[in-house]
């Protein structure tokens, strides 16, 4: 059996609200929040970053499984926040955890499907047997222009896992993938912010692929929505994912318990896994968990999870993501440019 | 043993003198003190804390003796964090007591306001372990208001009573010409000042000021004496103290420097102590034995006390490495009645230290 | 650009990232930071993490900080004790002031300490953050 050994989440302690956001840009901010379902959104601190988050996040996912960082055999990073151009996250991951030098180790781009990748290149060499453990993370401080939309779901955090044959809490049976060039949201180098196509980010975009590859790894795996005690999707906002759901037909209630965006927002490549993670915090065994990534650029990875025994074992060792979720100091909109480093100083 | 007399000295104004090099400036003061010794001296002791960092200049020694003209002289530098002034005055001592050199001067000097005030914050906290405090933020003046914090705590008093030590500094300083403060502060002064590093405020920081003395020790002549120096560090981690409410470093160096003077703390009619930070001049007067433990502030609220008649580092200014040597002249001038009232009394102690409890020098002094 | 001394920062990595501190061989004494010889007289060292969770015994918050710290003030900073005789000077993040008490359970965090200007190197370190807030 091969699968998820072990997961961490990670979310800053920063939060703003929806409000204070519209208030600042002269947006209505009732509007805002029912169009997106967004409340408000994690923030990071000033001494924190991709990097930091992702250590964060892989800290608590080996400690969640008492993982001797030495037995990790490779390392992957997804992000599209790094604080280098040239200079990976994944080696820092190294040093910091503790890891072996003997390492399969690189950072990813894939917007944000890049750390689900991860997942399916981690499993693999687990498969072929060249690693006993593998870790992937997703961890973003996620760019948005000011006073454009985006603004509103960007947001920060980060969520790791690892993956094995043995102590496996969610066994991978089945994966599917569907990618296209569709261009519905990019940033160009060097450039701070994305610029994305509005609302040819949706159909074209993010339904096409999520649900493309949802129904991919049905057909070609043989389940039925019904199998599915839980859903959990890549999170833009708080609509897509529901949407997505009802379409494939699986009921809003098993969507629900997967959804973060509403109180931190869009973390990107964190956010379909912290949902995961929230999922395979409260997850019995038995339950079948159907996962599915998104990345503009665009692609979709649609994972089919069982959970086994060894999942109560594993609950409550370090953080939840629901105590995350209540665990914030809330900041105004002066303080946010400044915690994201977006007040132009002399340095 | 030759005995080590104090020949000659002069001060410069302490001030920010954004007009002078750091190497002229320590030249004035070094010639003025020349011509008052009126001897040749066989080798020049330069006290510097910071030139490389904050002037950019190394190898001062030389600089300054071409500014003089002075050839051929051997000269050496003395790097001891804020202790440098008393430490460079030890190894001059040292050279007279081995009967190797006749007379020897000591300049100090430093110039920190050829940087800002975040350059001066970043140089000063150099003493502290670059890789493990300095690096993660810390500043002795974050060292400092933790050990005022256990003070307070440990013998039960509030900051209204650490704030009679700037008061006492700035009563002091007014009647001191070359004091950088010479006005006097009040209690909502202090009160009133701003945060710096709670629980201190402005007013417990000696300001960091640009200054340069000299003095010139010869075995020979008459007139006030070196009756000893003993210098101790304390290389326990700031983190792993067994107390933060002494100064190890001055306690053990004190304690050979009496010894060796043969006198006890109640022979001291007056002392310059090194409170770059209050609690820290709190702490040298207990650690000097001059005071019983925990008793210092309850002790200042009833008057005056005999301890930096010069203002200390809050009036008179911190001169950083230079103090040391500003500290031997006030204390010897004070024993003489020179520039500021005699003291009663035939024996002064000056307490230099460098870093946080890291090093400490004890100078006896007497007429 | 300060162009920072890139060696200074990368032979202490192990200690900022990972907390590695020393333990004599003999006598088990743990040091950190690292020291060559052991008060017992033994040269013979081995690595070890400290703990990442400790109480905070001592703190200030500082408002007068150097150069790389300007845009961070104030500081909160304090000693940590994570084992018996081992406290790390640390800053203490993701608390207000305020809040901040003595006796606090912390644990590490890995966060940025300062950057070498815009194009120059990110350091990293351990600070601590409160457990319980």
């Amino acid at each position: 059996m091969i699968g998820v050994v072990s997961w961490g989440a990670y979310i800053p302690k920063y939060r703003i609200r929806t409000e204070e956001v519209a208030r600042v840009w002269g947006d209505d901010s009732l509007r805002i929040v029912d169009v997106y379902l967004i409340d408000e959104k994690s923030v990071e601190g000033l001494d924190e970053d991709a990097v930091t988050i992702a250590v964060e996040a892989s800290r608590r996912a080996l400690k969640r499984g008492g993982i001797d960082p030495k037995r990790i055999g490779a390392v992957y990073v997804g992000t599209e926040s790094k604080p280098y151009a040239v200079k990976p996250i994944s080696s820092v991951l190294v040093e910091a955890l503790g890891m072996s030098n003997n390492v399969y180790a690189v950072d990813m781009e894939f917007a944000c499907k890049a750390a689900s990748e991860g997942l399916i290149a981690a499993v693999g060499l687990v498969e072929t047997g060249r690693v006993e453990y593998g870790m992937t993370v997703g961890a973003d401080t996620s760019q948005g222009e000011p006073g454009e939309h985006l603004e509103y779901s960007a947001s920060s955090g980060g969520a790791a896992l690892v993956v094995g044959r043995e102590g496996v809490v969610a066994e991978m049976e089945a994966v599917y993938s569907y990618v296209s060039d569709t261009p519905d949201f990019w940033r160009r180098d060097g450039s701070p912010y994305p610029m994305h196509g509005e609302g040819f980010t949706g159909e074209p975009a993010y339904f096409r692929h999520v649900i493309n590859a949802a129904r991919g790894v049905m057909e070609n795996h043989g389940y039925k929505p019904s199998d599915f005690t839980y859903a959990v999707f890549h999170q833009p906002n708080g609509r897509f994912p529901v949407r997505a759901a009802s379409t494939l037909g699986i009921p809003i209630e098993r969507v629900k318990p997967g959804i973060v965006v509403t109180h931190i927002g869009n973390t990107y490549n964190a956010s379909a896994l912290l949902g995961f993670a929230k999922i395979l915090d409260v997850a019995k065994p038995g339950d079948r968990v159907l996962l599915v990534t998104f990345g503009s650029g665009a692609g979709s990875n649609a994972f089919v999870f069982k959970i086994t025994d060894l999942i109560t074992e594993r609950q409550d060792k370090t953080n939840t993501v629901e105590r995350m979720l209540q665990n914030k100091i809330y900041i105004d909109y002066a303080r946010y440019l400044k915690m994201r480093k977006m007040v132009k100083l002399f340095e | 043993m030759k005995n080590v007399h104090i020949a000659g000295g002069a001060l410069h104004v302490v001030g920010r003198h954004y007009d002078k090099n750091i190497d002229d400036m320590a030249a004035v003061v070094l010639d003025r003190a020349l011509a008052e010794a009126g001897v040749d001296i066989d080798a020049l002791y330069v006290a510097s804390s910071t030139t490389e960092l904050a002037n950019k200049q190394q190898l001062l020694g030389v600089y300054i003796l071409e500014s003089l003209g002075l050839d051929k002289l051997p000269t050496f530098r003395v790097e001891n964090g804020d202790n440098s002034g008393a430490a460079a005055i030890a190894a001059a001592y040292y050279a007279i007591k081995s009967g190797e050199h006749h007379c020897v001067a000591v300049v100090g000097v430093d110039k920190p306001h050829d940087l800002l005030s975040n350059q001066q914050q970043d140089v000063y906290s150099t003493v502290l372990d670059a890789y493990f405090e300095k690096y993660f933020g810390f500043t002795p003046l974050s060292y400092a208001a933790m050990m005022a914090k256990a003070y307070m705590k440990r013998y039960e008093y509030r900051y209204e009573d650490l704030a009679m030590w700037p008061i006492l500094m700035h009563d002091h300083g007014v009647s001191n010409p070359n004091a950088y403060f010479r006005k006097r502060a009040k209690l909502e002064d202090v009160m009133n000042s701003e945060l710096v590093s709670e629980p201190l405020r402005l007013y417990d920081v000696g300001p960091l000021v640009d200054g340069a003395a000299a003095v010139v020790l010869c075995s020979r002549g008459g007139g006030p004496r070196i009756l000893s120096i003993a210098t101790a560090s304390n290389t326990t981690p700031f983190g792993l103290r067994t107390d933060y409410v002494q100064l190890y470093s001055t306690m053990n160096a004190a304690e050979v420097a009496y010894k060796k003077a043969g006198i006890t703390p109640r022979d001291v009619a007056t002392a310059e102590v090194h409170d770059s930070f209050s609690i820290f001049g709190v702490l040298a007067l207990e650690g000097l034995g001059l005071v019983e433990r925990g008793a210092t502030l309850r002790l200042l609220k009833n008057g005056d006390f005999p301890v930096n008649y010069s203002g200390g580092f809050k009036a008179r200014g911190n001169v950083m490495g230079a103090t040391g040597v500003y500290q031997l002249l006030e204390v010897t001038w004070q024993l003489e009645g020179r520039g500021f009232k005699r003291v009663d009394g035939n024996y002064g102690v000056i307490h230099s230290m460098g870093g946080v409890d890291r090093i400490s020098t004890v100078i006896v002094v007497g007429v | 650009m300060k162009h920072e001394s890139v060696p200074i920062y990368w032979r202490n990595v192990p200690q900022y990232y990972r907390l590695v501190g020393k333990r004599c061989k003999k006598c088990s004494k743990l040091y950190y930071p690292p020291v060559v010889r052991c008060r017992c007289g033994s040269r013979e060292f081995e690595d070890v993490a400290l703990p990442h969770e400790g109480k905070l015994v001592e703190y200030t918050v500082l408002y007068q900080v150097g150069t790389d710290f300007l845009k961070q003030k104030p500081l909160i900073v304090g000693l940590v004790e994570v084992a018996d005789g081992v406290r790390i000077p640390s800053q203490i993040v993701d608390v207000q002031p305020e809040k901040v008490t003595l006796g606090m359970r912390v644990e590490a965090v890995f966060r940025r300490v300062s950057t070498d200007g815009r194009h120059g190197l990110v350091m990293y370190g351990c600070k601590f953050r409160p457990v319980d807030l």
